[in-house]
């Protein structure tokens, strides 16, 4: 296993290499978080921790005035950030403001567990940050999926083959677009563009049948 | 699709980011993001303005802790996504189908019942709690909500359709924010007309900048 010279990588990188925040550019800590991604760095994801852990703790302290609280605030998002990182896209914004709107949301159920609700609403579904299904534009993949089942058949082989092929194994493989980014070796980003051309293409077919 | 005439406040779009609203009124609020292209530029803003301003600063944090976290977080497993309700696209009201944007959708699988009111009104509670509640609320063509008082704010988001009142006309995605003292006799005429409503309790959105610190079960009070 690589996870011995891996951890040794980490420690050292941590005794030697520190570096001040205000070197962190925007683009540097994308390119952080994009290595977590792709390779599961841990000396990325440990210069990323270095860098927001004390700013998170900050943060949890002001708003809970609890020092314990707080810690599990910074371990929470800086757990999801270490896997979630491959749903950061920055396009859509900075690094520090996707982490920002991820302990937003961990503060909100943090306040909320604390209150022992059945059922309860959790921040993911008031601000959809996580979850990966939501996490690129929420219109585009809400296509009902009775209308896909039933018509689809007739209009998918129309599609150009890239489009085709993303979309055969999401609706009729039911394989999630992760699984299609892992199988077919594209990035996740790819996979769901493609599906949004898909189905807008198909969206215009159906409508231009009816 | 007409131009949205009337938008949240600013002061409620920040509240909306920084997770300080009553979870109904957040709905409400984030549905009207949703079909607003000018708010949604303006909440981007705003989530990087507060990101900038909140992880400014930082707080030290002994080296023996950061390590163990560091290495925990390194070893965890990745977290469970809990389980919830399917997205849904539509409300259906009898023969009626109304499409509804993911913020509204999201929730849809909480909507109690429709029942149906005199004067050709039909409404539906949608409640995320017992005191996170929000309604549905289908006037038909010349209908006239009964006169009403609230105690607290109230606020209206028009789904689909046209409504009218003494001030003005509100169609798709204006929303439409009163506290106790502003009162108003909402009416359709020729179309139809779905919203969805909040009511809020009276405590809030009356203090300035200090109602960001209160503590955060404060938004419950009834
Ligand atoms: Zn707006």
């Amino acid at each position: 296993m690589q996870v011995m010279p891996e951890k040794r990588n980490t420690r050292q990188y941590m005794s030697t290499v520190r570096r001040e925040p205000q070197e962190m550019t925007a683009e540097h800590l994308g390119q952080l978080l994009a290595e977590v991604a792709k390779t599961r760095s841990r000396v990325a994801f440990s210069e990323l921790f270095r860098h927001f852990a004390p700013r998170l703790q900050s943060f949890a302290t002001r708003q809970f005035g609890n020092e314990q609280t707080a810690m599990d605030l910074v371990q929470e998002t800086m757990t999801n950030v270490w896997h979630k990182a491959h749903l950061f896209s920055p396009e859509k914004g900075s690094p520090t403001t996707w982490i920002f709107t991820i302990a937003r949301n961990i503060r909100f159920d943090i306040l909320r567990k604390n209150r022992h609700r059945q059922n309860d609403v959790s921040a993911e579904d008031l601000w959809p940050v996580l979850s990966e299904e939501m996490s690129d534009s929420d219109e585009d993949f809400a296509l009902d999926t009775r209308i896909l089942l039933q018509e689809i058949g007739e209009y998918y082989l129309q599609l150009p083959d890239a489009q085709r092929e993303v979309v055969e194994q999401i609706y009729i493989e039911g394989k999630s677009q992760q699984e299609v980014s892992d199988t077919l070796g594209i990035p996740l980003g790819t996979v769901k563009s493609r599906t949004r051309l898909a189905l807008q293409k198909l969206r215009e077919l159906i409508s231009e049948q009816n | 699709m007409s131009k949205i005439k009337f938008h949240p406040s600013e002061e409620l779009l920040v509240n909306y980011v920084s997770g300080q609203l009553n979870a109904a009124l957040a709905v409400v609020v984030g549905t009207h993001i949703d079909m607003c292209p000018r708010c949604r530029a303006v909440v981007h803003d705003i989530e990087v303005h507060l990101a900038t301003r909140e992880l400014h600063q930082t707080s030290p944090v002994a080296e023996p802790q950061l390590t163990a976290m560091l290495e925990s977080i390194l070893s965890s497993e990745a977290p469970a996504m809990p389980e919830r309700p399917a997205l849904q696209e539509h409300v259906v009201l009898e023969s009626k189908s109304f499409k509804v944007p993911p913020s509204l959708g999201r929730h849809a699988a909480r909507m109690g019942p429709w029942s149906k009111m005199p004067g050709g009104l039909w409404r539906s509670p949608l409640e995320l709690s017992a005191e996170e509640r929000m309604y549905l609320i289908y006037m038909q063509e010349n209908a006239k909500l009964p006169e009403h008082t609230h105690r607290g704010n109230e606020a209206t988001l028009v789904i689909d359709g046209v409504f009218h009142d003494e001030h003005d006309e509100y169609r798709d995605g204006d929303f439409i924010f009163l506290d106790s003292d502003q009162h108003h006799t909402p009416h359709t005429a020729d179309e139809s007309c779905l919203t969805l409503a909040f009511l809020d309790a009276p405590l809030h959105f009356t203090s300035g900048v200090a109602r960001l610190l209160n503590p955060f079960s404060s938004l419950f009070f009834r």
